[in-house]
């Protein structure tokens, strides 16, 4: 008897080692946001019908962490597959080895937007695949407005929107626009919206120069300096999402804001969407601002992430995403990928799909924190009245010259 | 004790030795492994270009670019002024609501506990109650300065370095007070109260009792937790991390936010780590300071006098 179980115990090994070995891929997917939006879920579900020797480990994390997890994992060591992060990261993580560079076909290529792929490339080769984007616009409270005694119509320059802050101000006692100040990334945003649209830049993408410290920054930092008098109490307090909820209270006039800002608002608010107003040396523009899709190295299964990441990038599945989800199309999707894109003759879509080609990318920078910390530290600086604009801009720039 | 005579050393000094470090090993190894090992690799670190993904020794250089920095001296003078302010308020503030809690008053029971929720409540979910209460535009500190006519329009606290500043300071002091007062109240229950019956009789005043017995009774505790409190509010980073992030343009970044910014919100944990050698080497001056201050303060009021 001891003899047979004996024989049938080895038996058992020599079967269980004898049999074909599935090594199942698990891919560590880090999706920034907080939710796995259902466009995208539906290309994953697809994914792992065709791969069933793949699994997904999804992860959805808020935005004021996941950045920060992701890289501090590819830092120990212990990278996560991919990642849908905020583009501005991915100079930082290709520089330091961290993420493989994506190959983007020269017919995908073409099928961008615009200043799209400036957004995620760098030394020659894209870093990420493109997957969501915004530009930027005025949105005016018209109830306030014509209260202030004015008609309802955008400001088209820096002085008319100074002048209809001024006259909601003055005739109503209510802040005449929202200024971000806070030490967020979306100060640093905004800011970029009004530079760009005064035909400023930070950094030169070609010659990797810095070109912050120019008289088109110093003005867009004077402008600030002026709607302090006609913004709400206190911008180094608010975020754009503190500012969003002031705009509903009908305690702000006027704030910029991406295209989701639609279904953001107060139902029956009378609101208009207008273009940013152009400066006094440029015209009316916008921050060109995209996250994507990361494929981190070390991991053994880049290739399979890879294509998991081009999966949720393509055409039809991408259109998905930009019309469920209210973003700036991230592609020409009127050539030859759908039909009739949601934006076409659309009002409100044209004010964010126009100024695309006058927009300006969110620059890329080793290390992007310290960017933000310096030009909201010389935005912060304005609006707390510590220094000159013209000083401000120069301490900026200089600090930038280590971050590039 | 059978055991213990087994393994107690049978020849001579050589053995005995080796026997108190056996026993004195785990916890050597435990120390080595929570504090020793931690601070040598942040040393360690303090000497490198540690960032995402590289590390090469650097030598001073971390040293040098902070010392030589434009902002590290002020935040040197804001953390020292945080602190020195902050602890000074919560011992007046502790002191005096420990003398009032030790009164014979009725109910006085329910009072020592309603003293206690800013300790309780855990501190994230008090900083967020504060920082509703700093809102500008639906903050109720706001709001009731307007209706007094002392505003004529909304104030955001948080939103000037000055302001932001003494708002994180009040939250700092709310927090840490209700601990010194439950310490210095234990201190004050147990002085004799025959000292306070002979300067009654003797005709001493209240104020006189307090100045001349109270104080001196409880002086050694009240020393103990001057520093304490003063090496917690140096380290405080809850706090002003919740209300400001250090903000605005740095007006409430003292040196342990410094650290944190530099070494895990920028991936700088070379330059972090140099923040944090220099936090343990002003720490470690003032637990010798303590060390120091606390046994004078004995031998001047305690039993050994």
């Amino acid at each position: 008897m001891k003899k047979l179980l004996t024989a049938a115990a080895v038996g058992a090994g020599i079967i269980m080692m004898m049999a074909p070995v599935v090594q199942a891929e698990e891919l560590h997917f880090v999706m920034c946001g907080g939710e796995v939006r259902e466009a995208d879920q539906k290309v994953i579900d697809t994914f792992l019908a065709n791969n069933p020797d793949v699994t997904v480990n999804m992860e959805a994390v808020p935005w004021g962490t996941c950045q920060d997890k992701s890289m501090t994992l590819a830092a120990a060591g212990d990278p996560v597959s991919l990642a849908y992060m905020g583009s501005r990261t991915l100079k930082q993580l290709a520089q330091n080895d961290l993420i493989v560079p994506v190959e983007i076909s020269e017919e995908e290529q073409a099928s961008y937007q615009p200043g799209i792929l400036n957004t995620v490339s760098s030394d020659g080769k894209y870093w990420g695949f493109p997957h969501a984007f915004s530009t930027k616009a005025l949105f005016i409270n018209c109830q306030l407005i014509e209260d202030a005694g004015l008609p309802c119509v955008g400001p088209k320059t820096w002085t008319g929107l100074y002048n209809m802050a001024k006259a909601v101000k003055d005739n109503t006692g209510i802040a005449g626009i929202g200024l971000a100040g806070k030490d967020f990334d979306n100060t640093m945003h905004q800011f970029f919206n009004y530079l760009y649209s005064n035909g400023g830049s930070v950094i030169n993408a070609d010659t990797n120069e810095i070109t912050l410290n120019s008289p088109q920054t110093v003005e867009t930092l004077e402008l600030y300096g002026k709607l302090l008098d006609v913004a709400q109490e206190g911008p180094t307090a608010f975020e754009r999402s503190q500012i969003k909820a002031l705009f509903n209270d009908g305690k702000v006039a006027m704030y910029i804001q991406g295209p989701w800002g639609r279904g953001a608002h107060k139902a029956g608010m009378k609101v208009i969407t207008v273009p940013v107003p152009a400066g006094p040396s440029g015209v009316s523009g916008t921050l060109l601002i995209t996250d994507s899709i990361a494929v981190f190295n070390g991991t053994g299964h880049e290739d399979t992430a890879m294509e998991l990441a081009r999966a949720l990038s393509s055409g039809e599945a991408q259109y998905d995403l930009d019309s469920s989800w209210g973003l700036t199309p991230i592609k020409q999707y009127e050539n030859g990928i759908v039909d009739k894109p949601y934006y076409e003759n659309d009002d409100y879509w044209k004010v964010f799909v126009d100024p695309i080609g006058s927009g300006g990318p969110e620059p890329m920078f080793v290390d992007f924190k310290s960017l933000q910390t310096s030009i909201n530290s010389m935005i912060q600086g304005m609006l707390l009245g510590e220094d000159s604009a013209e000083n401000l801009v120069a301490i900026a720039a200089e600090e930038l010259e280590e971050f590039k | 004790m059978q055991l213990l005579r087994r393994l107690m050393p049978r020849k001579g000094l050589h053995s005995t030795k080796f026997f108190a470090w056996v026993l004195i090993a785990p916890a050597a190894a435990y120390m080595c492994l929570i504090v020793a090992w931690p601070l040598v690799e942040t040393i360690r670190l303090s000497f490198t270009n540690s960032g995402l993904g590289i590390e090469d020794y650097v030598g001073f250089a971390n040293y040098e670019k902070l010392l030589s920095s434009r902002k590290f001296p002020d935040t040197i003078g804001r953390t020292f002024y945080w602190m020195f302010l902050s602890v000074g308020l919560k011992l007046i503030l502790g002191l005096i609501g420990a003398s009032l809690l030790a009164a014979n008053l009725k109910g006085k029971a329910a009072f020592r506990v309603l003293v206690m929720p800013p300790w309780i409540v855990p501190i994230a979910i008090g900083c967020i109650g504060w920082l509703w209460l700093y809102n500008g535009h639906f903050g109720i500190l706001s709001g009731v300065l307007q209706n007094l006519g002392i505003i004529d329009g909304p104030f955001e606290f948080l939103a000037y370095k000055n302001s932001a500043f003494y708002s994180a300071i009040v939250t700092d002091v709310w927090i840490g007070t209700p601990m010194i007062t439950i310490f210095l109240l234990a201190a004050i229950q147990n002085v004799p109260r025959d000292l306070y019956e002979a300067a009654y009789i003797d005709g001493a005043s209240r104020w006189y009792r307090f100045r001349r017995i109270t104080m001196p009774q409880i002086m050694p505790m009240f020393a103990s937790m001057a520093l304490l409190s003063a090496i917690w509010t140096f380290n405080s980073f809850e706090i002003i991390w919740i209300l400001t992030e250090g903000g605005p343009r740095g007006g409430t970044t003292t040196l342990i936010v410094d650290t944190y910014k530099t070494a895990i919100a920028n991936y700088k944990y070379g330059q972090g780590a140099t923040r944090a050698v220099l936090i343990v080497a002003i720490l470690a001056v003032f637990s010798l300071l303590y060390l120091w201050l606390v046994n004078k303060v004995n031998k001047k009021y305690g039993d050994e006098k």
